[in-house]
């Protein structure tokens, strides 16, 4: 008896799908939910939903409503392929946003999704491998590769009229991602670079890293880390130890926090890049306006624009390609997101679905930028060049 | 008619993904079922095979260290070399060490392993990874009928190594290492050089823990530190071969099966529950496999197939006479 109500139970839930209509057409929807990043996920899960159901309150998807099918890589490459592959042969999802790390990105994409011929799109994986992979088109993703930001802040750096620097970055894959790029560009384009170390996070003290790229005589130090770990300590005591004085930073480092722990004064000669969206972006805010409304708070956390964006394009492919087929989405995805075309902005999918209706060409130009996709599915994006003002960053001017 | 297809090779996948795991549980089985070495560093030796067998197949870049393009067969049994090595190695060390000393310093061991793979990048590129690894008879097949090739070279060496795990059982061999486990001093006693006897045991175990973990890399085509979790290598294993018999060649094998199964299934229920459970769906699905894995541990205490002693043979049991009173 106990056994029989567990069977009637399993096949209820296995049966219900989510209570799928036949009309409706599943998206997949591949993240790091639990795992190291576990904490990152919640608001992103919600933009995603966010996408989803903006789409079902404004017409839905083709003849039905968009369903995401959740995968979960556990932040591990056994647990990407797996997740991938129930996505691919059971729920048989056309296109997948996802995932958030490069590691589970790639090996989804290398195990499972380039084989069965789906399309991926990813908000945040930033490996410079992503460039070069053999992915029959079928890859993308809507953040620079790390490749980018290094390569313009050399160019930044030179600008500056700074021939000669000491370089440190952490050793994670954004840090030595940038770092390697940055040292590239840089020596090429006729820098120097008297010293290069790479550091560990989480130590307490890094007095003899600071020894021995000081050593070099280099007026500049290039640091490639968290502000809010070892970025942030380097900085701090090498001022303390009047090694280095003036700063080049990344992304990682430009955090209001590093202008309490320090003081804008100690900082007033340094600069530094970051991935930006183009000035004033209304996007953005129609975005963060419709997240708020939704979910009371969350908005402005991180990559929350870039995962709503991607979501928001997967469904867009379907609708322009005008079914499920896997093999149209590729097509579909670049022209829905590339100009020429009308232009459609986060939220306004029934504007979207006229206009796909009437035979028009769309151009969705999202909270985190325009994202047009060169040849190997990857994006340009801006970086900023930013200094030092009061409390906060001032953006003095934008790389392309 | 492309649900059914698509079911087919999601079985395939978690077949492929069970034999890597049977592979793993082997190995365990005769460190610890055979041996009673408590190894709770498999991560450590899966990664070495993995990262070899990628350096040795992939063809050359400057990003790490490579550019041989051997086979791939020549990939694994270099992944057993290796990994082998580096376990005997080990073994020197700590093998000595009572049971619960072992697991702490092959703990300790697999943690090396994984800080220097993530930080010696001229060998490994470091957390980038390596790209490229090339699938067994890649070269032939494309698109989703490579998983079936790949399924069965993946069968074929879970059968090989089972065969000689059988084999390494049932011999004197294996006779002399139960009873090492079982009571070390009266081994010992008998005139077993109990340490030989345990480094072999750990040699050959993490040999075939590389060749798993060398599999792996083949399968996923795509090689970073993200591959080696200790909680889906190490833990997990241990799990399966509990559940399966420790002891027992082919409790091992069904025990890698059915907990692999458990946890990959699991996903597919908790998609279906409403959508505001969504974002914590997945976290339940943790809950479930825990709770599914205390009922086998509880019900099965022994495993599924639990340990029996191969009967003895005396052959010439007739010609003797009879031992005299």
């Amino acid at each position: 008896m106990k056994k029989c109500m567990t069977l009637i139970a399993a096949a209820a839930l296995l049966g219900s799908t989510a209570l799928a209509q036949a009309d409706d057409t599943k998206v997949g929807v591949l993240m790091d939910i639990t795992g190291p990043i576990a904490s990152f996920i919640p608001p992103l899960q919600n933009a995603a939903n966010l996408a989803v159901k903006q789409v079902n309150d404004q017409g839905g998807l083709l003849d039905g409503k968009a369903v995401a099918i959740y995968g979960d890589t556990t932040g591990s490459a056994q647990g990407a392929v797996d997740a991938a592959q129930k996505l691919a042969n059971v729920e048989n999802v056309p296109i997948v946003m996802g995932a958030l790390m490069s590691g589970t990105t790639i090996a989804a994409a290398e195990a499972v999704f380039i084989p069965s011929g789906i399309v991926q799109i990813s908000p945040t994986a930033t490996s410079p491998a992503m460039t070069d992979m053999k992915d029959n088109d079928l890859v993308y993703r809507i953040v620079p590769s790390d490749n980018f930001q290094g390569q313009v802040l050399a160019q930044m750096v030179l600008d500056q009229g700074i021939e000669k620097v000491a370089v440190t970055y952490v050793n994670n894959d954004y840090g030595v991602g940038i770092g390697q790029t940055f040292m590239d560009a840089y020596r090429a384009a006729g820098g120097e670079i008297v010293a290069e170390v790479k550091h560990e996070e989480k130590k307490n003290s890094y007095r003899s890293e600071l020894a021995t790229l000081a050593k070099g005589g280099a007026d500049h130090l290039v640091v490639i880390a968290y502000a809010g770990d070892s970025g942030g300590k380097i900085v701090k005591q090498s001022i303390e130890g009047g090694l280095f004085s003036n700063f080049v930073g990344t992304d990682g480092l430009r955090d209001e926090l590093l202008i309490k722990d320090v003081g804008a004064e100690a900082l007033k000669t340094s600069f530094f890049s970051s991935p930006t969206s183009p000035a004033d972006n209304p996007a953005q805010k129609t975005l963060h306006d419709a997240f708020n409304a939704e979910y009371g708070e969350g908005a402005d956390k991180a990559f929350v624009d870039q995962t709503y964006d991607a979501t928001f394009l997967t469904l867009l492919a379907i609708e322009k390609a005008g079914s499920a087929d896997r093999g149209a989405m590729a097509a579909a995805l670049r022209d829905v997101a590339s100009s020429p075309g009308e232009k459609v902005g986060p939220g306004e999918w029934a504007k979207a679905k006229a206009l796909l209706k009437e035979g028009k060409d769309i151009d969705y130009d999202g909270a985190g930028g325009s994202y047009n996709f060169d040849a190997n599915g990857d994006v340009s994006g801006l970086i900023g060049k930013f200094v030092v003002d009061g409390d906060g960053y001032k953006q003095i001017a934008i790389f392309e | 008619m492309t649900e059914l297809s698509g079911l087919f090779f999601y079985l395939v996948s978690v077949l492929i993904a069970g034999g890597i795991y049977a592979l793993l549980c082997l190995a365990l089985n005769i460190q610890w079922g055979m041996g009673g070495l408590f190894n709770a560093g498999i991560v450590g030796f899966f990664a070495i095979g993995a990262y070899t067998s990628a350096i040795l197949t992939t063809p050359e870049t400057a990003k790490h260290l490579g550019g041989f393009e051997l086979p791939i067969f020549a990939g694994l049994i270099g992944a057993a070399i290796i990994a082998g090595v580096t376990g005997w190695a080990v073994a020197r060390i700590c093998v000595r060490l009572k049971s619960d000393y072992l697991a702490m310093a092959s703990i300790g061991i697999a943690e090396i392993l994984r800080l220097v793979i993530v930080n010696e990048s001229w060998l490994t590129n470091g957390s980038l990874g390596i790209s490229g690894i090339p699938r067994p008879f890649g070269e032939y097949t494309a698109g989703r009928p490579a998983d079936l090739v790949f399924l069965a070279y993946v069968w074929l060496i879970v059968l090989i190594v089972y065969l000689v795990a059988t084999r390494l059982y049932n011999s004197p061999w294996g006779r002399s290492l139960r009873a090492i486990r079982d009571n070390e001093a009266s081994a010992a006693a008998a005139g077993k050089n109990v340490e030989r006897f345990r480094t072999q045991t750990f040699v050959i175990g993490c040999a075939f823990m590389g060749v798993a973990g060398a599999l792996s890399a083949h399968y996923f085509r795509f090689l970073s530190p993200s591959a080696t979790d200790p909680l889906l290598v190490t833990f997990l294993v241990w799990v399966m071969l509990m559940a399966g018999g420790s002891g027992n060649n082919r409790g091992a094998i069904v025990g890698a099966l059915g907990i692999w199964a458990l946890w990959s299934v699991t996903e597919i229920f908790t998609n279906r529950l409403p959508p505001e459970w969504a974002t914590r769906s997945s976290f339940i699905r943790m809950l479930l496999v825990g709770l599914l894995l205390q009922y086998v541990l509880q019900k099965f205490r022994a495993g599924i197939l639990p340990e029996k002693s191969p009967p003895l043979h005396f052959e010439d049991e007739a010609e003797r006479p009879a031992p005299e009173k």
